[in-house]
């Protein structure tokens, strides 16, 4: 009879652990997307292009690179890997004409209460413009955070998104915070117009916990895959996207002042160290020898032996004033073929702490950039 | 329902004085207890944004205490006493699109995590429970009442790990979370426990010697563990415990 309770013990311990059926899935994400079908490949430079991988859950807009726009065919098969039970319109597969501009794709959840748009164009490669007033920029949401993000226009007035900064990475521990909150975002008080707010913050006891104590703040052509950002920072940092000419020059202006105390990764005053701010460029081949794509991160891109030449600003003297900078590109030439088939890319970083990747730094540091322009051998001026 | 309790509270203890003064003084028991639970603090029903329970491992949740029972009428009794003892667990589950929320100080992170969580609880509390007692023969005695419990240590914590988050909704960036620190996330909601908790107790007790007995009881917590402004964990929790014991009969 003593029994009892402990038969009612053991009902107990069932019935907490019975796990339930699993609820279908809520993400809707595009993974991959990839043209299928060889009669399509002399549309692209090489057979990679032809595929897009690790498509970031940041991304919205997928963008294939071709050799021209005239010659794609009015009607081609895109395919795509979505979240498993999602489902994707028009169809996965369904042959659509990216001639006339980019097609919206939606992607709907497995338990149909999530939807996510994707924008996927065929674009020419290479860079849209080489001079950067800075003064295009879009307000957007991030989980009750703003932030802005830059972009550029190119000839035939379509938006291309060419700049990144970590700025998604700075809001992952933020709530309700305004764009110009973030460690990079647009000013009204540029050089001309415009211009770009680069600063260095504290990123909280959250950030602390990670490891991640700061955040600089930092604008760079290229990608911020946000994905990484826990596991390896570095890797967060995707610089550098195709350019047709070779770079000899970068000329801008800018504002800097260090933050009062310099800190390392585990937020512990360095004293005498003095924070500086960083203005590199670096122009590298985007191809290994087997043909695979070659992207510079945080923990290569000055470093790499994909590095054809760079340039960078020796000092960057604090001043409130706007000063101009120069920087001349050194290393060695490019080959001309390979240039021609989009072989190289370009990046050009800004950052108001130097090592701010490693995530030293002085809290505080402020730096504001300007009208950039970046000047190739063919052009004397 | 609090109120309800303390008017049970103040019935059985004008009757458990009340019997004190008119029985006779060796009618009395007194046993002192030692035990072990085994148990968690859980919702009533996991919620399917759990998918499995990977581990669950014994923790040092130890019982003392003494009580005294008096017979008040035929097989009837009552008992209350004083214990000390802690309501722990540590379980490892893996979560498929868990509401989750880490707020230090002034930076937050929340969203729906996809991974791997392990969890600590430790509820070191004193309780008074007030239980009336049913003499089934010489040697069993069934009992069953409500407890009180006042905490003075407590720790909820615990690891997100091994997978990611979707920050705010099913659409919102993912970030990947390794398995080590700095690359996982660490949660610590001690502060938003409960320091009173209140449950029923059902249970039994064996006279197997003359003196030595054993014990079988369910605690069962009928207040959740949290404070009630507190949201971030969205199932109330209940900690509900079995306890095998021994006890002295003096």
């Amino acid at each position: 009879m003593n029994r009892y309770p402990l038969f009612l013990l053991a009902l107990v311990l069932m019935c907490t652990s019975c796990i339930k059926d699993e609820l279908p899935n809520t993400e809707c994400d595009i993974t991959s997307a990839w043209v299928e079908g060889d009669e399509y490949a002399e549309n692209f430079y090489e057979p990679s292009q032809m595929r897009l991988e690790n498509i970031s859950t940041t991304e919205n807009e997928l963008v294939f690179t071709v050799r021209s726009l005239i010659s794609l065919p009015k009607s081609m098969p895109l395919y795509f890997n979505i979240t498993p039970g999602a489902t994707i319109s028009p169809a996965n597969g369904s042959p659509q004409d990216f001639t006339q501009g980019p097609v919206t794709y939606t992607v709907t959840s497995q338990d149909g209460s999530w939807k996510r748009e994707y924008t996927v164009m065929f674009k020419e490669a290479s860079l849209p413009t080489f001079t950067f007033s800075f003064e295009n920029y879009e307000t957007k949401e991030s989980s009750s955070n703003y932030y802005h993000e830059f972009y550029e226009i190119d000839q035939t007035g379509m938006r291309q998104n060419i700049w990144a900064s970590g700025n998604l990475g700075a809001i992952l521990i933020k709530y309700n915070s305004q764009a110009e909150d973030q460690p990079t975002y647009s000013t009204p008080d540029g050089y001309k117009g415009r211009g770009v707010c680069l600063n260095t913050q504290y990123a909280g006891e959250l950030g602390k916990a990670f490891g991640k104590p700061i955040a600089a703040g930092n604008l760079f052509i290229g990608r911020f895959i946000l994905e990484n950002v826990l596991i390896d920072a570095l890797k967060a940092t995707q610089f550098g996207r195709p350019i047709d000419r070779v770079p000899v020059r970068v000329t801008g202006y800018y504002k800097y002042q260090p933050g009062s105390v310099f800190t390392n990764k585990e937020m512990q005053e360095v004293p005498g160290r003095v924070d500086e701010a960083s203005i590199y460029a670096v122009f590298y081949r985007n191809k290994d020898a087997q043909g695979n794509d070659v992207y510079l991160y945080g923990d290569d891109v000055l470093s790499s032996p994909y590095i054809v030449r760079k340039a960078q600003v020796a000092t960057l003297p604090p001043t409130n004033d706007w000063t101009r900078f120069e920087m001349f590109f050194e290393g060695s030439d490019a080959d001309e073929a390979l240039l021609a088939a989009q072989g190289y890319n370009m990046t050009l970083v800004f950052s108001s702490s130097k090592d701010g990747a490693s995530f030293e730094g002085a809290v505080g540091s402020v730096l504001y950039i300007d009208e950039v322009a970046i000047s190739f051998d063919n052009d004397e001026n | 329902m609090k109120k309800n309790f303390i008017i049970i509270m103040a019935v059985a203890l004008a009757l458990i004085s009340g019997q004190a003064m008119a029985q006779d003084t060796e009618s009395w028991t007194i046993k002192a207890r030692v035990g072990y639970s085994i148990g968690g603090t859980a919702p009533l029903g996991i919620p399917a944004t759990i998918r499995s329970i990977d581990k669950f491992s014994l923790t040092p949740s130890l019982m003392a205490g003494a009580d005294v029972s008096f017979p008040l009428q035929n097989q009837w009794g009552l008992m209350t006493g004083l214990r000390i003892e802690n309501k722990a667990m540590k379980v490892d589950v893996t979560t498929k699109g868990y509401r989750m929320e880490v707020v230090k100080g002034d930076s937050k992170i929340e969203g729906l995590f996809t991974g791997h969580v392990s969890q600590d609880v430790t509820e070191w509390m004193f309780t008074l429970p007030v239980l009336a007692t049913y003499k089934l023969s010489n040697k069993v005695t069934l009992k069953g009442g409500p407890y009180v419990s006042v905490l003075f240590n407590k720790d909820f914590s615990g690891i997100a790990s091994d997978g990611y988050l979707r920050q705010g909704d099913p659409v919102g960036p993912k970030i990947i979370m390794g398995d080590k620190p700095g690359e996982w996330a660490t949660y610590d909601f001690s502060d938003d426990l409960r320091n009173c908790q209140m449950g029923l107790e059902v249970g039994a007790d064996w006279q197997v010697h003359e003196h030595l007995g054993l014990s079988a009881d369910l605690n069962w917590g009928l207040t959740g563990i949290f404070k009630g402004d507190f949201k971030t964990v969205e199932q109330t929790l209940y900690p509900i415990y079995g306890t095998i014991g021994a006890y002295w009969k003096f």
